[in-house]
Formats: C-alpha cells, structure tokens, sequence
C-alpha cells in the first residue's frame, strides 16, 4: 500500500543519499520512522490472508482509532463438502471458492520533526481458492479434517499521501501484486444432539505461507509465514415451517477469531468475536451426483473487537 | 466463438451429470450407499455400495466405521418398484440416514423422506 513510498521515496533517498543509515533504509516515508518497509509489507499480507483463508471470510468491519478509520469487507461464493473414500475409514474433503475483499484506510501518521502525514490506502484483492484434504472420523460426533488450501490472490493499491503541514509534499501511487498462499489447516468439529436441537462446536487453525510478486512494487517482491485460530459454537432447532416441502431449521452461533502473529499495525485489530443468528432451508440436494448440499441459509452477526465493529450478513450453504 | 462454444459443451457435460437410475427389473429398487451394505434381509454379503434389491419389506445393515467405534446400522423401510434409495452421512443423531434418491434434472438429485435406522449397534450381530 506505501507503493510511494517505495518508488518515489526509497530511490531518491538512496540516490540522494548514500550515508544512508540502516534504520532511515528501513523508513516507508522520509522522516517518518514510526512506519516501516516490514509494516508495510506484514499489512498487505494480513489483508490478503484475511481475506482468503477459508474459514474467516466473510465480514463488513468499521475500525475507528484517533488516528486511523478503515472500512474492511470480504465476502466469499465457494463451497466445501466431504466425498467418500470407499474401504477406508477417512474420507476426502475439498472446497472451492470465489473470494473479494477491499480495505479503505486513512491514517494519520506522526513525522519525526512533529509533522502530520495523512496516507490513504485502499486495496482490494480477488482470489481463488481451492482446498483438499482428509475428514478423519474419530467418534460419531467428532472428527478431524486435515487439510491443504491454495489460493492465487490478485492484489491492487491505491496509495496517496501529504503532509498537512506542507501540501507540496504529496504522492500517489498505483501498484498491483500477484499474492500465491499455501495454507495448512487443522479442523476440530464436534456435534451433539439433544432431541431436536443440535450443538456444534469447531476449532479452526490455519498455518499460512504467502509468497507475493510484484513487478511495479519492490516491497511486495517477498514471503511472510503467518498463523491464525477461530473457535465457534453453534445451537440449532427445528424451525416449524417448510417451503417447497422442505423444512428450516434456526440457528445462532457465537466465534471468536485470532490472527495469531498478524501485527496490530496491519490492520488495526487482530482479535474478533461475532455473534449471530441465521435461518437454514434444509433443501438437502445432491448436485452433479456428487457431493451433499444439505442447505441454504441466511445469517446475520454482529462483529466486534478493540477499537473495531462491524457485520457479517450473507449467504451460507452447508 | 471460442468460449460460446466451450461453455455449451461444458453445459452438455454438467447436465448429463445426474443419470436416471437402470433397474435390475420391474419390481426392483436400487440402493447406493456411501459406507458398505454389509446384510441384506438377513443374509451376510460381501459388502457393497450399490445394490438392487426386490422392492416391498426391506432390511439392510451398513457398517458405519469410526477410529473409537463401528456402527452397524439396521434399516428397515418398505420400498417401491423403480425406485432409487441413497444410505449417507448428514451428522444427524445416528450415524446414517436413508432417503429416496429422485433425479431432479441432468445437474441435481433431491434427498427426500428421510428414514432413520432402527438402532446402530457397536457390537456385529449380523455375522
């Protein structure tokens, strides 16, 4: 997102300069050393992973710090389903997803002479994702699914900046950067019934590998290793109603996500809790004779964290 | 040109995805299950994931296999002539469940009047 703060910036302070220190090297804007190259770069990747891991998208988020508002949406259209594995105990399980995401930051930024800088950032991502991986059966009601997630993420920024002190001093920038994720996740899924009503629990950790390119961005020509957990329940009944002579079922469900060694700086938050509700329309179809497609549902949660809130309203299929 | 003519031929593909079911004879249903048929109407056989079996009173046992436990899951249902069934596991409160297979159109099937087993025992009282 500092893209001009890399070209513009860097070049000419390297050119300019050649007693360059290491810590002025480091600096995304001159004078300003309270944002760095490594900021810039663990930022756009907590973006990007945010935005593509299974399991942790779908969110409209508003953070709101003295000195930094952002609007955060991802959203995603996939579907993931076990397949049998005949004379096995296991069985197979892929997913498959269409993933977007946009990020509208402005911050205002301390120079080291006592200056404001304001940087605007915005970014947006579109991805594709695929998983496969194992369902491993322990009991009836508990199961573990290891499995491997590829995701090939197109990332664009838009990036301006200006000194408030001194309107001269100002840059934009256009850049874009392809982002290929390897993504390792363990899943924890127990369920209990109690007459009609069914208790879900689910433990999600993704161990993430991004490497990025860039060709107009330098910064973006690197690797990050990052790791994140979700914990969620979920309590469900049967609705007393059918449409088309298929029955729904209410739910309400309560997460708690931690991007474990996302920087807060990146994106402004690194703990979120979501509680909501949602109808699901038990259609229960097989299609292409292939996997399951139990139902369609509705859901609506409220999202909030230190210094963020938001929704999460959408779709889901089961 | 080119895309048209990929997308149409895609198309074709996907809704010959769904086939209507071949019966073994008028007065056969079919059965596919997604764990091994194990017993049928009280006869041990080598286990097997489809079967055609003579509609009317029917009962099937499915092994259900977990690494803590096995099920052996008995259904009992009347079936009718030319008629598809489908044993599958939908995380309800016993392991599988069975429902009639109807073939909506060429891209989807409908699972409907599901059917529970009659009990699921841990311990193999069909051999």
């Amino acid at each position: 997102m500092f893209n001009i703060l890399t070209t513009i910036i860097l070049l000419s302070i390297l050119v300019l300069n050649p007693r360059i220190t290491a810590a002025q090297e480091d600096e995304i804007i001159p004078g300003v050393s309270s944002i760095t190259i490594s900021d810039a770069r663990q930022s756009a990747i907590a973006f990007v992973n945010s935005s593509t891991s299974p399991g942790l998208e779908g969110a409209t988020l508003e953070l709101n710090e003295e000195d930094r508002q952002s609007s955060n949406w991802r959203s995603s259209l996939g579907f993931n389903a076990e397949f049998t594995l005949r004379n096995h105990i296991y069985d197979g399980y892929w997913g498959l997803a269409i993933v977007g995401g946009e990020l509208n930051d402005d911050i205002l930024l301390a120079g080291d002479q006592g200056e404001t800088i304001n940087l605007k950032v915005r970014r947006q991502v579109v991805a594709l994702r695929g998983s496969l991986g194992l369902s491993f059966p322990i009991t009836q009601q508990f199961k573990l699914l290891p499995y491997l997630t590829l995701a090939a993420s197109e990332l664009s920024t838009d990036a301006s900046y200006q000194n408030l002190s001194d309107p001269l001093q100002n840059g934009s920038t256009n850049t874009s950067a392809w982002m290929y994720s390897t993504i390792g996740t363990i899943e924890a899924i127990y369920f209990q019934w109690h007459g009609h009503y069914k208790l879900e629990l689910n433990a999600l950790y993704h161990l993430i590998y991004t490497d990025s390119f860039s060709e107009d961005n330098p910064i973006l020509a690197t690797y990050d290793w990052n790791d994140a957990l979700k914990l969620e329940g979920k309590f469900s009944g049967a609705a007393n109603f059918n449409t088309l002579g298929h029955p729904w079922r209410w739910h309400t469900y309560a997460n708690y996500t931690n991007f474990l060694s996302h920087n807060e700086s990146s994106l402004g938050y690194t703990e979120l809790i979501e509680v909501g509700a949602g109808l699901d329309w038990q259609i229960n179809i097989v299609p292409l004779d292939w996997f399951g497609w139990q139902s369609l549902g509705i859901r609506l949660g409220v999202i909030f964290g230190e210094d963020v809130e938001g929704y999460n309203f959408g779709l889901t299929a089961q | 040109m080119t895309t048209r003519l990929i997308f149409c031929l895609l198309l074709m593909v996907l809704t010959a995805c769904v086939k209507a079911p071949v019966y073994k004879g008028d007065n056969y249903a079919y059965v596919k299950s997604s764990h091994a048929i194990i017993n049928i109407n009280d006869e041990q056989i080598e286990p097997v994931y489809a079967v055609n079996i003579k509609s009317g009173n029917n009962t099937l046992v499915v092994l259900y296999r977990t690494y803590r436990h096995d099920y052996y899951c008995e259904f009992q249902w009347t079936s009718k002539p030319q008629t598809s069934y489908e044993i599958t596991n939908q995380e309800n409160k016993l392991p599988l469940t069975l429902y009639r297979w109807k073939r909506q159109n060429g891209l989807w099937a409908s699972r409907l009047n599901p059917v529970d087993p009659v009990k699921c025992s841990k311990e193999n009282d069909y051999m």
